[in-house]
């Protein structure tokens, strides 16, 4: 529900529908029957914040307590903001049209580095000072944030008071009871925070402090006031009984990803060596065929959405994968809803899989081979070998597709030049596959792309301790493999090298970080994730006017035995493990997945999770 | 199979919407509803619907209409009204079903309401500019389509209007010529007169009825 003045500037602005809510399913509570107001903020853009699963389940879970109000806040694009600016409108949910400054908690989700500027342009917007101690003590306005990205709060931590570390289901709730207490008691926030630290899964930035070696290394990292010194993450470990929404947001408007999601499981059990989320949602818990058979059902009567896409980091590694898609097609056909199955793996696209996501849709396929050559696919232990990819590809053309996406990493420890220009190899061997498969489609031809993201050194991976290769390398690499590529039915896209070098500073900074923020924030900084609003050269100038080195952050080999940043911060997996794994792989050696054998990370202590099935002997 | 006409108005959030987004809307709430309606055949099925005369983002709709097939030829129109409103967001009301009567092809004109006003003046000087303009033997402006501008005189499309001065604005009520053929929105004769004045208004627009050749209401 939008004010006479935002209705007065949606007409000038580019598509407005995504500023004025009045979406089926929206939430709309009475003021009076609600005691906790609460602001969820998504740091990107109303198409990119609705499609996203997390936002979705919070967003029901909360507004399934009476009491609590939760509404939504997405970032404006640059026309509705200067709009908005010019006539002194301040942000405002999209619900009741309130600005944030009603409401009690602002609440944002970090999923990429890149959205740290938004957020504090953001709270700026709404009126609501940037830092926490610029807030006050008293009990309103109280920002949190969760999300990946909170597994390294350290560069924002001036700004938000708390943070959730790990899944967010239960612990959000805990806090809230919290939050009625102390307000009942006349409690102040800084009580209220010191109270919330003792719960487990919330890290309170104010309580700890951070001093430094002369070489900028930290040397300690102290909690105050009997704070705990390590924060836990939280995590679901019964996943049929967590919460799971019945219901979507419907929007009106075109969004990134506009169908119904359904959560199949969570973690990964492939531990390949690169990727964060796998470690930092450790271990794998799965729901039961039955539960997500329901969930998904009740999710496509409620919304009317006619595509159900299965989402999990791996959806192939499902254990009853086959089972499930059975019970999804008994029902998806007659009901006119299609299935998508992203995040397929090389080795897990078989026939029966094929065929069963074939009757309904066909669109590209995409894999994530992520290394071109099989020694650097080793060092990043992703399991996959050069024949199971192309067996994979000739099934698919066999299939009838002639479509094959291939993503890939460059910039990967003791990466060579040889490596890279195995990527566009392999981008050739996948064509040469199309033709020597026998009943491939007939008078096509094949269309791969082969795409190169930069690698970015993230914390809780084997990797944390890692440079990242320069901007001058990484484009080097780039030029190196399009030279590389004979075929014309091969085409080739890169990300953008600027962007990765960024988010590689940001994902393993320090506090020290806090200072540039805050003054890209007063400069106006802006959707960094955008090819529009995003110049490295006017980061460089504020690390540089703030004395700051961004190499420090990016291509700086750490040593094994520094005190990282996040180093207070468990999410199960043990400091340890990372250095073994980090040494495997210097080796070239890999590790089993966790069903295979367990490799003892320190995840078991949860006691739940794929830690605990039964393995089959192997021979 | 009975080809059916489904009245609704579009207003509140559902006004900022595109065309392309009202389809998708409509859609989605045709396959929730489970209302026997016509699908589309192949791969990817989907409820078949068609719009007589997409109305612009910005504007208000109180006649609106979308044409479908209705698989059973005794469903009671009643029941269609109830159930799109279950699943349909609130900018969007379904008021009446009818059978189709005229072809779409039939549209001819529509009636529009425009509330102008010009922040900070009095709504009778906007109400004068409009009927200086309207008076006019020519209105030309420049009007964007796929091929390009072209300059076009957009005063053989206004069938007839009349301008109410209002307490804060000025109410236009006009007919102008529609449909796939000789379309002109109101938004030009807006931009017409922002180009004459060199001001800028702001605009309230509600399409009202659609109209064959013979100025019959569309059925
Ligand atoms: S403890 Fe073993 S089974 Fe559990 S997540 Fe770690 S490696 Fe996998």
């Amino acid at each position: 529900m939008v004010s006479k003045d935002v209705e007065r500037l949606l007409l000038k602005v580019q598509k407005p529908g995504r500023y004025v809510g009045g979406e089926l399913n929206e939430v709309i509570k009475d003021k009076k029957d609600v005691a906790v107001r609460f602001a969820f903020c998504f740091p990107d853009t109303y198409e990119v914040g609705m499609s996203h699963l997390g936002m979705k389940i919070l967003y029901s879970q909360f507004n399934s307590v009476p009491d609590i109000w939760c509404e939504r806040v997405f970032a404006p694009w640059v026309d509705m903001e200067e709009e908005m600016r010019r006539h002194g409108i301040p942000l405002y949910a999209l619900e009741s049209g309130d600005p944030l400054t009603a409401f009690d908690f602002i609440g944002f989700t970090l999923q990429y580095e890149l959205s740290y500027s938004n957020m504090l342009n953001m709270l700026r917007l709404g009126g609501i000072p940037i830092t926490t101690e610029a807030r006050g003590d008293e009990l309103k306005h109280i920002v949190v944030a969760g999300g990946p990205c909170a597994c390294n709060p350290e560069p924002i931590a001036d700004f938000v008071d708390l943070f959730f570390i790990g899944e967010g289901e239960e612990v959000d709730l805990e806090v809230i009871e919290l939050f009625r207490q102390c307000k009942r008691e006349g409690v102040g926030k800084q009580a209220f925070l010191r109270r919330c630290a003792d719960i487990e899964g919330v890290y309170v930035p104010s309580l700890y402090e951070v001093s430094y070696h002369e070489d900028g290394t930290i040397a300690r990292f102290a909690p105050k006031d009997g704070a705990p010194a390590v924060i836990h993450k939280r995590l679901m470990l019964d996943m049929d009984k967590s919460y799971y929404p019945d219901n979507f947001v419907v929007p009106l408007v075109e969004i990134v990803h506009d169908r119904a999601v359904q959560e199949i499981f969570r973690g990964c059990i492939r531990g390949c060596r690169f990727c964060q989320a796998g470690f930092l949602y450790r271990p794998v818990r799965e729901k039961s065929p039955e539960t997500i058979n329901a969930q998904c059902r009740a999710l496509c009567t409620n919304t009317g959405y006619d595509e159900v896409s299965l989402s999990s980091l791996s959806s192939s590694d499902y254990s009853q994968i086959v089972p499930l898609l059975e019970k999804l097609t008994a029902w998806s056909g007659e009901e006119k809803v299609s299935l998508s199955l992203p995040s397929l793996r090389v080795d897990g696209f078989t026939d029966e899989i094929m065929n069963k996501i074939k009757t309904v849709r066909k669109s590209g396929l995409t894999f994530a081979p992520e290394a071109g050559s099989q020694r650097m696919r080793d060092v990043i232990n992703k399991n996959v070998q050069h024949d199971e990819l192309m067996q994979t590809c000739a099934t698919a053309f066999a299939g009838g597709w002639t479509t094959v996406k291939l993503y890939f990493m460059i910039g990967l420890p003791t990466e060579t030049m040889d490596d890279v220009a195995a990527i566009a190899d392999l981008g050739q061997d996948v064509v040469e596959t199309f033709y020597q498969t026998p009943n491939r489609p007939k008078g096509k031809s094949p269309r791969v792309t082969v795409s190169a993201s930069s690698f970015v050194p993230k914390p809780f991976t084997p990797f944390q301790w890692e440079p990242q290769d320069t901007i001058d390398m990484l484009h080097e690499k780039q030029q190196h493999i399009k030279n590389s590529i004979r075929s014309k039915k091969i085409t080739f896209n890169y990300h953008d090298a600027d962007t990765s070098f960024l988010e590689a500073v940001f994902a393993r900074g320090d506090r020290k970080l806090c200072r540039v923020m805050a003054l890209a924030c007063e400069r106006g900084f802006h959707f960094d994730g955008w090819n529009d609003c995003f110049r490295l050269e006017n980061w460089l100038a504020l690390f540089e006017e703030c004395g700051i080195d961004p190499a420090f952050y990016a291509n700086r080999r750490r040593s094994f035995d520094e005190i990282l940043p996040w180093d207070h911060i468990d999410y199960g997996v043990k400091k340890s493990f990372f250095i073994s794994e980090c040494r495997k792989a210097y080796e070239n050696t890999t590790t089993p997945h966790c069903r295979l054998a367990c490799s003892h990370c320190g995840a078991a202590k949860y006691g739940k999770g794929v830690c605990f099935e039964k393995r089959q002997d192997l021979v | 199979m009975k080809n059916v006409r489904i009245w609704f108005k579009k207003d509140d959030a559902c006004r900022y919407i595109s065309h392309l987004d009202l389809n998708r809307t409509m859609l989605r709430a045709l396959h929730k509803s489970k209302l026997p309606i016509w699908h589309t055949e192949g791969f990817n099925p989907h409820p078949f619907a068609t719009f007589p005369l997409p109305l612009s983002l910005g504007f208000r709709g109180v006649n609106e209409c979308m044409d479908v097939k209705l698989e059973d030829d005794d469903f009671p129109f009643e029941e269609i009204i109830t159930r799109l409103n279950a699943c349909l967001p609130r900018g969007i009301r379904v008021f009446k079903v009818t059978e189709a009567v005229m072809k779409a092809g039939k549209v001819a004109y529509a009636s529009f309401t425009v509330c102008l006003s010009l922040p900070g003046k009095p709504s009778g000087l906007v109400c004068r500019q409009l009927e200086e303009l309207l008076a006019c033997e020519h209105i030309e402006i420049e009007k964007k389509s796929k091929k390009g501008r072209k300059t076009v005189d957009i005063k053989p499309a206004v069938r007839d209007f009349s301008v109410t001065e209002r307490f804060d604005f000025a109410e236009l009520a006009i007919i102008l010529s529609a449909g796939s053929s000789d379309n002109v929105n109101p938004n030009l004769l807006v931009a017409a007169l922002e180009q004459r004045t060199g001001e800028t208004y702001e605009a309230d627009i509600t399409r009202n009825e659609l109209y064959n050749a013979e100025m019959e209401p569309f059925r």
